[in-house]
């Protein structure tokens, strides 16, 4: 496959690349975010190539063990991009690339629909075909349709339509990983020349658990001041919403604290840096401690109870960062700014 | 629902600076209310009436954020547009600080924000898409008639934005966006890979396209402009391109409509961030302000010779207009009403309120 052959040589390209900075002075915080970031996109490359491969094998000879492997693989995936989606500028900006991986939240069931219609087209689409359609066919929910929505049941997972729908759809993704991963590698010299960009980096994580708090969890639980309503959770299909907030705290532990903890080091706040990491340590092990899914906990009092919590820990979470580490470091967030038309 | 406020602006909230009572913005020279867009803190959407003077101002609650607005002239209105995708626009009365009237874009159309009035201030025209074929058109609306709709004008393009009457009265300059987007999708660009955006001009009786101009790259979507009283237009970009790379964000119609760029230091173009909010130029000099919010600052050009007056730093810098006296009123994001003025060194902050003022002042 081309697509793959570009991507290995690429990838062997960036490996004889590597930076030049010698570690003779401690890494500034923004090097230690784009060091950080690099693992986590090369990770999501690589988890989308697995995924790639898992389809091809298992629509060649499909069995019950190279589907579950299919679903594990299709959930590392997602899960390695829920780590590294607390970036949302730089690379993942270029054609919307964030939406190409998720489009999310998809209150008319877009992702449905378009499904629904590739899986009747008369040609099998390949990789070029999703990347010409709309977002709502590529990524990782129009897999997760594909692999467990009732209305999957009437149709073989290694039905030739299915198949190639799935084929073409990871390998648009395996091809929009690898460019990012690339990208971002490319984009290190600007990022760190430019001194904005700390601010950025701290901004953008904030919206993540903003968005991680009102969107991901507030407003599925009904905690936004509409009913709670487990279909604008992410992944209901599969079941695996608190896995994917876990997946993203991990990503924050592994990809933004060791920056911040630097930054913050800098301007004589370490003990912020430690509030920081205790409270996300203690978050982490708490949703890992919950049940997978978040629909299921909308109706039982306990499971709901395990939910809250984890809300107000993420509530916590983004009001240190937000507040009181954002004040301490004079960032400013714009409304206009950081949302404007 | 919607709620109306008057409030007298608390003194213990507010740095206040005494504004000369003998401003008197264009069109408006009594009790007139600046008007723009504002989220209240807890992420309420709001649309503000606020004083010249600073102190006294009213609010209507909407049900979505809004965005852009005009004055009627020869009357005491306001219409102010939700912002892309919404779907409403609202026309309040300054003398009754009332919402007089709620207009939907119909369904199957959004609006994109903003609208401009012929002289007479009969006749609406508003951005809107299509949503069937995602084809840009300028509405039209007939105020004498309770705001009825008239006809569409098609543009030949995607992504209408903001768009003035040029001073012959006849003729529309409208930035063309580029982006496509659809409700269904919220604020997903659909179509970075091949947006078109052009700066237009249309004849407003018939709808006719007279000019077409294309900036030097496919992603600067040219977005918000103004036009001064000799016929020259500033245009903004919004590039949607890689961060990483630098191009011009600001273009120009002179008076014989010829179409250029104008090149700053790449600096300075790097410092705003490929992103051009406002434009307004003064009524008594050559001079154009831009606000760029994500670079926190404003710069005055002259438009006429394309150079830098005056580069300051102003935080989340959003809408701006003419203030009537040579200078101009900026708002920004975070709550300051200021007005800058090639004599001041430093914006001076007016008034500081507890609002998220969006990019348009009216």
């Amino acid at each position: 496959m081309i697509a793959s052959l570009r991507r290995l040589s690429l990838l062997a390209c960036a490996l004889l690349a590597t930076p030049l900075s010698f570690a003779t002075d401690t890494p500034t915080p923004r090097e230690m975010w784009h060091g950080a970031v690099e693992l986590q996109y090369a990770e999501l490359s690589a988890a989308s190539e697995r995924l790639e491969s898992s389809v091809a094998r298992f629509c060649q000879a499909p069995d019950e063990v190279l589907r579950q492997r299919l679903e594990n693989d299709w959930l590392s995936a997602y899960q390695a991009w829920q780590a590294v989606r607390f970036i949302q500028f730089g690379p993942v900006e270029q054609n919307s690339r964030g939406w190409q991986l998720q489009f999310w939240p998809d209150r008319k069931n877009l992702v449905g629909r378009k499904v629904g219609v590739w899986l009747k087209a008369t040609d099998a689409p390949d990789a070029q075909d999703i990347a010409g359609d709309s977002v709502a066919i590529q990524g990782f929910p129009a897999l997760e349709y594909l692999l467990y929505d009732d209305a999957m049941d009437e149709q073989a997972l290694n039905d030739p339509n299915t198949c190639s729908l799935m084929q073409a759809i990871t390998t648009q993704l395996a091809d929009t990983t690898s460019a990012l991963h690339r990208d971002w590698q490319a984009f290190g010299e600007h990022y760190l020349d430019t001194a904005n960009y700390t601010e950025t980096t701290l901004a953008s994580a904030i919206q993540a658990l903003e968005l991680l708090e009102d969107k991901r969890l507030g407003e599925p639980m009904g905690l936004k001041g509409t009913p709670a309503n487990g279909y604008l959770a992410e992944a209901w299909r599969s079941g695996q919403t608190v896995r994917l907030v876990e997946s993203s705290l991990e990503g924050l532990r592994t990809g933004f604290l060791p920056g911040l903890t630097a930054l913050l080091r800098e301007a004589d706040a370490l003990p912020l840096a430690e509030t920081f990491r205790d409270q996300l340590d203690k978050t982490l092990v708490q949703a890992s401690e919950l049940p997978p899914g978040l629909a299921p906990a909308l109706d039982d009092e306990e499971a709901f109870r395990g939910l809250q919590s984890l809300y107000l820990n993420i509530s916590q979470l983004r009001h240190l960062l937000g507040n009181e580490i954002a004040s301490e470091l004079g960032l400013m967030r714009g409304f206009n700014s950081s949302d404007g038309d | 629902m919607h709620r109306r406020q008057v409030l007298k602006v608390g003194l213990g909230s507010v740095a206040m600076a005494l504004i000369p009572l003998s401003w008197a913005l264009p069109a408006r020279e009594e009790a007139a209310w600046l008007f723009s867009a504002v989220d209240d803190p807890s992420g309420g959407h709001f649309i503000a009436g606020v004083a010249l003077d600073g102190q006294t101002r009213f609010m209507i609650e909407v049900p979505e954020r809004c965005h852009g607005g005009c004055l009627r002239p020869d009357s005491r209105q306001a219409v102010l547009f939700a912002r892309r995708p919404g779907t409403r626009m609202y026309v309040i009365d300054g003398d009754s600080r009332q919402l007089v009237h709620t207009l939907a874009a119909g369904e199957g159309y959004h609006f994109y924000g903003h609208g401009v009035f012929d002289l007479s201030g009969r006749y609406l025209y508003v951005t809107a898409n299509r949503l069937e074929d995602s084809a840009g058109l300028v509405q039209v609306y007939d105020a004498e008639n309770a705001y009825t709709h008239m006809r569409d004008m098609p543009l030949d393009g995607i992504g209408p934005h903001e768009l003035r009457l040029m001073p012959d009265g006849d003729t529309l300059v409208i930035g063309l966006g580029g982006i496509q987007t659809h409700p269904d999708y919220g604020r997903v660009k659909l179509n970075l890979d091949t947006m078109a955006p052009a700066l237009l001009l249309m004849n407003r009786h018939d709808g006719k396209m007279l000019a077409r101009h294309e900036p030097s790259h496919h992603q600067l979507s040219c977005r918000h402009l103004d036009v001064a009283a000799d016929g020259t237009v500033i245009a903004g970009y919004q590039f949607e391109g890689p961060e990483w790379e630098s191009h011009p964000l600001i273009c120009r119609l002179d008076t014989d409509r010829r179409f250029s760029e104008l090149t700053l230091d790449d600096e300075l173009t790097a410092s705003l961030n490929h992103y051009i909010a406002s434009v307004a130029f003064s009524r008594v000099s050559g001079n154009v302000l831009v606000t760029a919010p994500r670079g926190n600052r404003v710069l005055l050009l002259d438009a006429v010779h394309g150079n830098l007056v005056a580069n300051l730093a102003l935080p989340d810098a959003a809408g701006a207009r003419c203030d009537g006296t040579g200078g101009f009123l900026v708002s920004s994001g975070q709550g300051g009403l200021y007005r800058v003025a090639p004599d001041l060194a430093i914006p001076e902050l007016l008034a500081s309120l507890e609002l998220r003022w969006d990019n348009h002042l009216t």
